[in-house]
């Protein structure tokens, strides 16, 4: 009872723990920011506790339901699109040496121009609207998809793909048991760097010629000089990638279980 | 039942050719448990590989059950080296050991028994739920034997199985094959370059030479068919049939030798 007791008390308090370790580089950041703020007393730099307040009044439910559900509906719905796009197209080439040497210099060339670059030639192209966004979104967080994919696919162990043959396993399948559960390691790596990618492009497709948006509002306030507003819009910005990456790492945490199981068993042997 | 015939096989790249496997002729009769033996770099794995129809030979042919092996035989199973690659480790034991089945579409009732049968036959019965790499390697090497078991091969081909086990492990799972040849109704050829293993399991014993690879013997082991490490190790006979592959073994790398 007595051991119990402790243990739990020992789990609790390495909970506290991790959770303080967590919040404490924050919590110093603020402190600096706000010791500085005040020291400079510059105009752009506003204190953090003006920050907070302006923070309740600028993100009112209605400002969310305009200007950020919309932002974050068009980042998940083009990051799911590249994801999709990325794995089905970097198994094909992982799988099919000839593909990939027929395609290799147009995707380096690709990959090579910075995909803010193609935000007025896409405006031109398909307009300003919802589909253009999108499509900025993909074309920059695709790449790091596809290329770590394909990478992934050309891993799988030859003899997984011997045992898989010999049991005669093939088609669908093979697709799913095999190489695509083999690459997953890479294809989930892939997918973080998109998903910071995309979170960028996201801001950037909404700051030309566009009229709503979180990336569209920051640069209304920066353009009428309404300073704490923008600071808000900022650190909206900042904690929107924190919660993604939260609710990435548990979703990684699920489909690679095995991979970091495996990794901890080798470490321990 | 399984017929090599005159297996050529000549690894070719831009700058040189190498020879592998000479000219190798043998049989097995169903039912057989036959173990090749060989030393290290003649060419076992290509052999093995040809006759499970992972890889094309050169020229000759493999026969199984009178149909040509061209592609990977669906009654022949393969247990490989590298127990620790050939298990999916994003799946579970039990679901290593179902999926052939499930390619193979049996209902899952079956295929529920036939996971149980194969567990319980090489005594992990507790581990159905466990991942690969939470086994010991010994363990792993057990699962991915239930998953040749289970696969009701006529033929279980293993390459070198307990190569990576430590020496207690590997007398348990020589006992474990004996024994799993002896419930189920299946031919074995047993790949090794232990010789005192090949012995101890085998009914028969194939010695091949170096490489380039040819048959050098075929010797019949005539020892009692229920083996025990102990007494079978210490009979007169089992010595003697070692001592008679080992020196066939050595007579082959110094003809090899001479020959280069």
């Amino acid at each position: 009872m007595t051991a119990y007791t402790t243990r739990s008390a020992g789990f609790a308090r390495k909970a506290v723990g991790r959770i303080a370790a967590w919040f404490l580089l924050p919590l110093l950041l603020v402190l600096l920011w706000w010791a500085s703020s005040l020291s400079s007393g510059n105009y752009y730099m506003t204190p953090p506790n003006e920050i907070a307040t302006t923070f309740g009044e600028v993100w009112t439910a209605e400002a969310v339901s305009t200007d950020v559900l919309p932002s974050v509906a068009r980042l998940l719905s083009g990051f799911a699109i590249a994801a999709v796009l990325g794995t089905v197209l970097g198994m094909a080439l992982g799988l099919s040496p000839r593909l990939r040497a027929l395609t290799e210099p147009v995707l380096e060339f690709f990959r090579a121009i910075p995909p803010p670059v193609l935000v007025p030639l896409l405006m031109l192209l398909i307009g300003v609207n919802t589909s253009m966004k999108l499509a900025v979104i993909i074309s920059g967080c695709v790449w790091p998809i596809l290329l770590n994919t394909i990478e992934g696919v050309r891993a799988v162990d030859p003899v997984l793909t011997d045992t898989c043959r010999c049991y005669g396993i093939r088609g669908r399948r093979w697709l799913t048991t095999l190489v695509l559960r083999s690459a997953s390691p890479q294809i989930m790596a892939g997918l973080r760097q998109g998903l910071s990618i995309a979170i960028i492009l996201m801001v950037i497709s909404e700051m030309f010629a566009s009229n709503s948006g979180l990336g569209y509002a920051i640069q209304e306030f920066q353009r009428s000089f309404a300073i704490p507003e923008m600071w808000t819009g900022i650190v909206l910005l900042g904690l929107l990638g924190v919660v993604l990456s939260v609710l990435f790492g548990l979703v990684e945490r699920r489909v690679l279980a095995w991979y970091h199981g495996m990794r901890a068993a080798h470490r321990a042997g | 039942m399984l017929e090599v015939t005159g297996l050529q096989k000549i690894y070719r790249d831009r700058e040189r050719e190498v020879e592998a496997v000479r000219d190798l002729t043998f049989q097995l009769t169903e039912g057989e448990l036959a173990c090749l033996v060989g030393p290290s770099g003649c060419g076992k794995t290509t052999l093995l590989k040809c006759i499970a129809g992972l890889m094309e030979p050169t020229s000759g042919t493999v026969e199984l059950a009178g149909r040509s092996v061209t592609g990977p035989p669906p009654d022949m199973a393969v247990v490989f080296q590298e127990y620790g690659r050939s298990l999916f480790p994003w799946l579970t034991v039990q679901g290593n050991i179902e999926l052939p089945l499930k390619e193979k579409k049996l209902p899952k009732k079956r295929r529920g028994e036939l996971v149980a049968e194969s567990l319980e036959a090489v005594g992990l019965s507790g581990s159905a739920r466990a991942y690969p790499w939470q086994l010991s390697g010994g363990m792993q090497q057990r699962v991915a034997i239930a998953r040749a078991i289970a696969y009701e091969p006529r033929v279980l081909l293993m390459d070198e199985p307990f190569a990576a086990v430590d020496a207690q492990t590997r007398a348990d799972l020589e006992d474990l094959i004996r024994d799993l040849w002896n419930r189920f109704d299946m031919t074995v050829l047993f790949v090794t370059h232990d010789i005192d293993e090949a012995v101890y399991l085998g009914q028969r014993v194939l010695v091949l030479s170096s490489s380039p690879t040819v048959v050098q013997d075929d010797v019949s082991i005539n020892l009692p068919s229920v083996r025990d490490q102990l007494t079978t190790r210490s009979d007169a006979r089992f010595t003697e049939l070692r001592t008679r592959i080992y020196s066939e073994i050595q007579n082959a790398k110094h003809t090899s030798a001479a020959a280069k």
